[in-house]
């Protein structure tokens, strides 16, 4: 079994586990929903159909749910010390890694594409370029959840980590957060050019930061 | 020229956690066949398994372990909640490259033919340590380490742990065990050791 197959097993066992208790799901998806919410009310309806408005406060909301479904995600793999079998196994801690960002982002995929659906609804925003858009919250997850997980995994044995996990990943995060909103901004208003130029960047950051984790892992986790 | 073990060996190694020593300087070379570990509580038993399986930074020394990584069951079961123990052992067979079929079957032999398919968390300790243990025979990987494995079993499955390990010797495995029911397998046990302190020492 090579490193990829390994990675996918990780990543199947994870969804496996979220399907059964959708814990993390299920906060994150609370958390986001009622966040588009409460923006709606918070700001009017003028000012929060805003794109640039709009797009980081969905992004903000994204942010804390790949928090809230990651740590939900290692309290599991602590209970009955889980995370030591895959530990002890050869690739094991680069497998653990990769298998969770693959099933993280999955998982944070379908958040974004309800808290998606939810905020054009609750803001009515028209959306200029929708398949821009899907790509920037395709790339924009994917250059998020490499981040979050290696934060997680660096915060492991401690016992607040559910507040170290944002604060040792949020500075790292804050250029893909500016990507994301303004590549988000420029997809609902239909500036092509910008919102391209934006995936770029978040495909550059998805990829540096996800060889970054699995060159650092082994010895982050030790 | 440098002596380079066949069999999994300790060489020199130092642990320390909470700037607290916990192994010092121990080494040791694990021969086929079952090895007893022994010592009070908190003397450094878990940790020196845990040096093995490669779950503990060493402060100082080297480990080697040929043929793979070891098989480690500790205190805890180390299955993941929301996973049924077929899933779990299957996860971890297949992660080894073990032939995961036999996963189903090897259940049943452990009684836990009509539990199998439940998810972890609502199996009693005792039905999850079973699983636990039934990794021996799911991954039979060249060295086994066990931490306090008689804990919570009920006689049926003390008879399922003791076959399954009479079949690893038999084929050669080594077995590392850290238990207090040492009386009932000295017998069998080709090596005896106490940990103190952090210090090993032969009986």
């Amino acid at each position: 079994m090579n490193a990829f197959e390994r990675a996918l097993l990780v990543a199947a066992r994870e969804l496996a586990a979220e399907r059964r208790h959708p814990d993390g799901f299920v906060a994150a998806l609370t958390f986001t929903g009622l966040l588009v919410l409460m923006e709606s009310l918070a700001f009017g309806p003028g000012q929060a159909r805003q794109p640039g408005v709009a797009s980081a406060l969905f992004w903000i909301a994204i942010l804390f749910a790949a928090t809230l479904i990651a740590t939900r995600s290692f309290d599991r793999e602590l209970e009955d010390d889980a995370i030591d079998a895959i530990l002890v196994l050869d690739g094991g801690r680069e497998a653990l890694y990769a298998g969770k960002v693959v099933a993280i982002a999955i998982v944070l995929a379908i958040v974004a594409l309800a808290a998606g659906a939810l905020s054009l609804v609750l803001l009515d925003l028209e959306v200029a370029l929708a398949g821009h858009l899907v790509l920037i919250g395709v790339l924009g997850i994917l250059a998020l959840a490499p981040v979050i997980v290696l934060a997680t995994l660096l915060a492991l044995r401690v016992r607040a980590r559910v507040a170290l996990v944002p604060i040792l990943s949020f500075p790292i995060l804050i250029p893909q957060l500016v990507a994301c909103t303004q590549g988000a901004a420029a997809a609902l208003t239909g500036d092509a050019a910008v919102a391209l130029g934006w995936t770029g960047i978040l495909a550059a950051f998805a990829l540096v930061y996800g060889v970054l984790g699995l060159t650092i892992v082994p010895a982050a986790i030790e | 020229m440098r002596h380079v073990p066949e069999n999994a060996s300790l060489n020199d190694v130092t642990v320390v956690l909470d700037d607290r020593p916990i192994l010092r300087g121990i080494s040791l070379e694990l021969a086929r066949g079952l090895t007893l570990l022994r010592g009070t509580n908190g003397a450094g038993k878990t940790t020196l398994l845990r040096a093995f399986a490669g779950l503990v930074p060493l402060a100082r020394g080297r480990r080697s372990v040929p043929g793979g990584p070891p098989l480690y069951i500790g205190h805890r079961p180390m299955l993941l909640r929301g996973l049924t123990a077929r899933e779990n052992l299957s996860f971890l067979a297949a992660f080894r490259g073990a032939i995961a079929s036999d996963v189903a079957d090897t259940l049943r032999k452990w009684g836990l033919g009509d539990e199998m398919d439940r998810p972890i968390e609502r199996l009693s300790a005792g039905q999850r340590r079973r699983a636990s243990l039934a990794r021996i025979e799911t991954e039979q990987m060249p060295l086994i380490l066990l931490d306090e494995p008689f804990a919570d079993l009920d006689t049926d499955a003390l008879v399922r742990l003791r076959a399954a390990l009479n079949t690893a010797l038999v084929r050669g495995q080594s077995v590392l065990m850290a238990t207090h029911m040492h009386h009932e397998l000295d017998q069998d046990a080709v090596n005896r050791y106490v940990i103190d302190d952090g210090a090993l020492r032969e009986t």
